[in-house]
């Protein structure tokens, strides 16, 4: 089992780095060889899932020692790892032949492809790691292949920025997912997941709201939750297939899995922060997705809202429906993102939708299967979405009210913010010069936007699934179909996606250049797309403290430690060296001279004349 | 008047590593300079055997024997390093061979 | 003032002239003459001092077969006399070579004068064989017989490292001859 864990995690490093050694001149093989290795991870996935029947496996070994400290390298492959190994090996693999079709003209097509593969591993090791620090490591790795995908086009300023600010801002919350790992380590001895469980199941006083709350620093960085959201959106200026694979299935989702992992060394206060903070997130992303004209944007505050779903459902104490839903989201929402790369690719990297209209009667599949995707995240009644959600929903009306409120309002948004895209991007005239010369893309492009689509209708039905992929999330599952309300929630489903529809109707079905918001509630519009300047705020901040900060820092620096300190020690010696230079005088006799006067010193030494 | 001691010896052979040494400092001739060690180690081996002698101690003496085994491969290898140098730069004074000094 | 006061005052005339000759005369073959000079007054001394096997090394190594080399040298390089202005003996390092030479000699003779040795002790004449002699306690005599066994028993581990010291050395001298010979071609 160990060995086909290694595999599965070496198979996409061996890839990367063929790439980067040898195929840096040869695209058209690099991709090939990803997109091969992405078959093999799935196939090798497939059989690790499903060899023994859904029991846990655990191995480790040791990795390094420092003294009474090992560090140890091991898999831990339980329920929700075996979850996310599904989702990453199954639509990475679809991404990857996506990716076949989509950057079929690029010139840096290795780089691109080796950056997949990295991914890949980085993720895959996160997937199966079974200790915090292994966790880290590869959390880190996650961040850099992120950072280079981000950068793939990185001749324009805004991806070159917008890699530097993920990778700056998931710093902030890595750092405090680093403390949480060195506290944890502090108080229970250890940082290995099965030990940790067990320790925090015998003794649960050991557990911490602040401990718990350092290591939600990691998942707050890593899935772009408030307040280090800004990066996500940012972060869509890579290449389509890269944000669908990472910032929308299956990186940003690690931080949830990062959680459900650690469940158990949630304290209540801990969990009902999250709840709130994740359904607050919901919300706030539904309002700033509903105002972008960028499709890319839109789906990534849908993202964002998706993610503060998944929260929300850990904050309610229902991990395995967070993985419900993160299995479902990533379904449907690499969907949604595929598709829009479709459209972009179809009209030319043209990204604004009301450059759009009319798409559906020139790119039929690609606008069905957006279709399906906008149906399934809306919660139409008996899609993939509609499960997931409403069992979100449903635990939320029972147990939290105010989280139930901020969630409910956040699904009517969704319907609201989804169909308003649909409808600008594939229905009535088209209105830009590409759209209108726009075809339907390569069936290497649509082929898994099909697969995806099916999934997306047929997701939600857990039975579907075999035990040892979904049954870490069954218990949860059956303590919502437990719950009482039951019709009361299908009504009020239903009404928030057919409410959202009918709005979307009425406001988008006729649009020109200009949102019709913005001239029907300038002031609401307005406020949308300002996001609550969050930028703005942190702007200033980094204008106002920390760079005023850093030059003070800077003039230490230059004073005290490379003023004083190396100049300084440098220009002793130099005072030394000046000094004995002039001892120095290319005779032999004056050597001789030097040799014999320190003979007479010890001599005299010896004769008594410096007094015994 | 007393008659001779080891201190006669001995101060001797301080006397005879004094002018070896102001050979080594004054002279530019490199042959010379070797010579004058010469000199040193043999002021040095007078010293030494009259220890030898005073103290009845053989080990003394038989330093004398390793001083001068060492001091023939010395003089041996310094004369082929000069001729050597000698062929290179046609001269054995001391300020044609200071090309490492500024 | 007995016989061997006499020749002892005569062999270190003879020494320190020869040496003081040796290091002030302005051609090197002279030079080489005083030093034999020298070195013979040194191989008296030791006869002096009943170091009879030393005085006949202290002729045949060093009178013998280093001064030739000197000599052989000189011609072979046809050294001339110093001379001309860079060549000559400067002020600076005469003055400094005297006063360092004269600290030396003061030194010296400060520490002679000081430390006393056992000078009552009954040293002369010394034994010619002994009994005493063993491994670790060597008695100074003149037998060579007594120095060959130091130098076989105590002596043995430094007596083999010097003659590597020896084929090192000739093996060196070789290489240096046939690199200057190989550089000329």
């Amino acid at each position: 089992m160990e060995i086909l864990a290694f595999s599965i995690l070496l198979l996409p490093l061996l890839s990367s780095l063929v790439t980067l050694f040898f195929l840096r001149k040869h695209g058209n093989v690099a991709a090939l060889l990803s997109v091969a290795t992405a078959g093999g991870i799935l196939v090798f996935a497939s059989y690790l899932i499903f060899s023994n029947g859904g029991e846990d496996f655990a191995w480790d070994a040791n990795w390094l020692t420092l003294s009474n400290w090992e560090l140890r390298f091991g898999f831990l492959i339980d329920g929700p790892a075996r979850l996310l190994l599904f989702v990453v090996a199954f639509v990475g693999l679809l991404i990857h032949i996506f990716s076949l079709g989509y950057m079929e003209d690029d010139t840096a097509k290795s780089r691109y492809f080796g950056g997949l593969s990295i991914f890949m591993f980085s993720m895959l090791g996160i997937t199966l790691a079974d200790n915090l620090i292994m966790i880290f490591v590869f959390w880190e790795l996650v961040g850099f292949s992120s950072y280079l995908l981000i950068s793939h086009y990185f001749t324009t300023e805004e991806a070159a920025n917008a890699s530097k600010k993920a990778f700056i801002v998931n710093r902030i919350g890595d750092f405090g997912f680093l403390i949480g790992i060195v506290l944890t380590y502090w108080i229970f001895g250890t940082v290995n997941l099965k030990e940790l469980s067990d320790l925090a199941s015998f003794d649960p006083s050991l557990t911490s709201t602040a401990l718990c709350l350092a290591l939600a620093c990691g998942f707050i960085g890593k899935s772009a939750q408030f307040p280090l959201h800004v990066w996500l959106p940012d972060a869509m200026a890579g290449p389509t297939p890269v944000s669908a694979l990472i910032h929308a299935a299956t990186m940003v989702a690690a931080g949830i899995y990062l959680l459900v992992r650690i469940d158990f060394l949630f304290t209540d206060q801990a969990l009902s922060l999250l709840g709130l903070a994740g359904s607050g997130m919901g919300l706030y992303a539904g309002f700033c997705a509903l105002v972008q004209r960028d499709i890319k944007k839109i789906l990534a505050y849908s993202t964002l809202s998706q993610l503060g779903y998944m929260t929300a459902a850990f904050g309610l104490g229902m991990p395995g429906i967070a993985m419900f839903h993160l299995m479902t989201h990533a379904f449907f929402k690499a969907l949604m993102f595929l598709g829009s790369g479709s459209v972009i690719h179809a009209c030319h990297h043209e990204q604004d939708i009301f450059n759009y209209g009319g798409l559906r009667k020139k790119m039929p599949i690609t606008a069905l299967t957006f279709l399906i995707g906008v149906l399934a995240i809306s919660g139409v009644n008996f899609l993939s979405g509609y499960f997931s959600k409403d069992a979100i929903l449903l635990g939320a009306y029972n147990s939290n009210m105010p989280v139930f409120v901020l969630l409910y309002a956040g699904a009517i948004l969704t319907a609201l913010y989804m169909f308003r895209l649909y409808f600008i991007t594939f229905e009535g005239e088209a209105r830009g010069k590409y759209a209108k010369q726009a075809h339907e893309s390569a069936s290497l492009m649509t082929a898994p936007l099909i697969i995806l689509a099916l999934l997306s209708v047929i997701g939600g039905y857990h039975g579907l699934y075999p035990f040892s992929l979904i049954g870490s999330s069954l218990s949860d599952l059956e303590l919502v179909a437990k719950m009482p309300n039951h019709l009361w929630m299908i009504v009020l489903g239903t009404f928030a996606w057919v409410s959202g529809c009918i709005a979307a109707k009425l406001l988008y079905s006729k649009v020109d250049q200009l949102d019709p918001l913005e001239t029907k509630a300038p002031a609401f519009y307005r406020l949308c797309s300002s996001k609550l300047y969050f930028d703005e705020v942190y702007a200033v901040y980094v204008k106002r403290v920390q760079d005023p900060w850093a030059r003070f820092l800077e003039v230490l620096e230059l004073l005290f430690v490379s003023g004083l300190m190396v100049r300084g020690s440098a220009g002793l010696a130099a005072l030394f060296a000046l000094l004995a230079k002039t001892f120095y005088v290319g005779r032999i006799h004056a050597y001789a001279f030097w040799f014999i006067l320190g003979t007479l010193g010890f001599l005299a030494y010896a004769s008594g004349l410096f007094g015994n | 008047m007393e008659t001779i001691t080891p201190h006669h010896f001995v101060g001797l052979g301080g006397v005879l590593f004094a002018i070896g040494f102001l050979g080594v400092v004054i002279r530019r001739n490199l042959l010379l300079v070797l010579m004058s060690l010469e000199l040193m180690l043999n002021g040095v081996n007078v010293a030494l055997v009259a220890f030898s002698r005073t103290s009845l101690n053989l080990d003394g003496s038989l330093f004398v024997f390793f001083i001068m085994t060492v001091a023939a491969s010395e003089v041996a290898v310094g004369l082929a390093l000069l001729v050597a140098l000698y062929k290179k730069r046609a001269s054995v004074f001391s300020e044609d061979m200071s090309l490492l000094s500024n | 003032m007995n016989i061997v006061d006499l020749l002892f005052y005569f062999f270190a005339t003879l020494t320190v002239g020869g040496a003081v000759l040796m290091v002030f005369s302005k051609h090197p073959v002279p030079a080489a003459l005083f030093m034999i000079t020298s070195l013979v007054g040194v191989a008296a001394l030791f006869v002096l001092l009943e170091a009879f096997f030393l005085a006949i090394l202290q002729v045949l190594v060093y009178a013998g077969a280093v001064m030739v080399l000197f000599l052989f040298i000189i011609m072979l390089l046809d050294v001339g006399p110093e001379g001309g202005k860079a060549s000559r003996i400067k002020v600076v390092s005469g003055l400094a070579g005297s006063v360092a030479a004269g600290l030396l000699v003061i030194l010296v003779l400060n520490f002679v004068l000081q430390t006393g040795f056992e000078s009552n002790r009954q040293i002369w004449p010394a034994i010619d064989e002994s009994s005493m002699v063993t491994g670790q306690n060597l008695v100074f005599s003149t037998a060579v017989k007594n120095f060959g066994f130091g130098l076989f028993t105590k002596y043995m581990l430094p007596l083999q490292v010097s003659g590597f010291l020896l084929l090192a050395a000739m093996v060196g001298v070789i290489i240096l001859s046939k690199k200057s010979v190989a550089e000329e071609s």
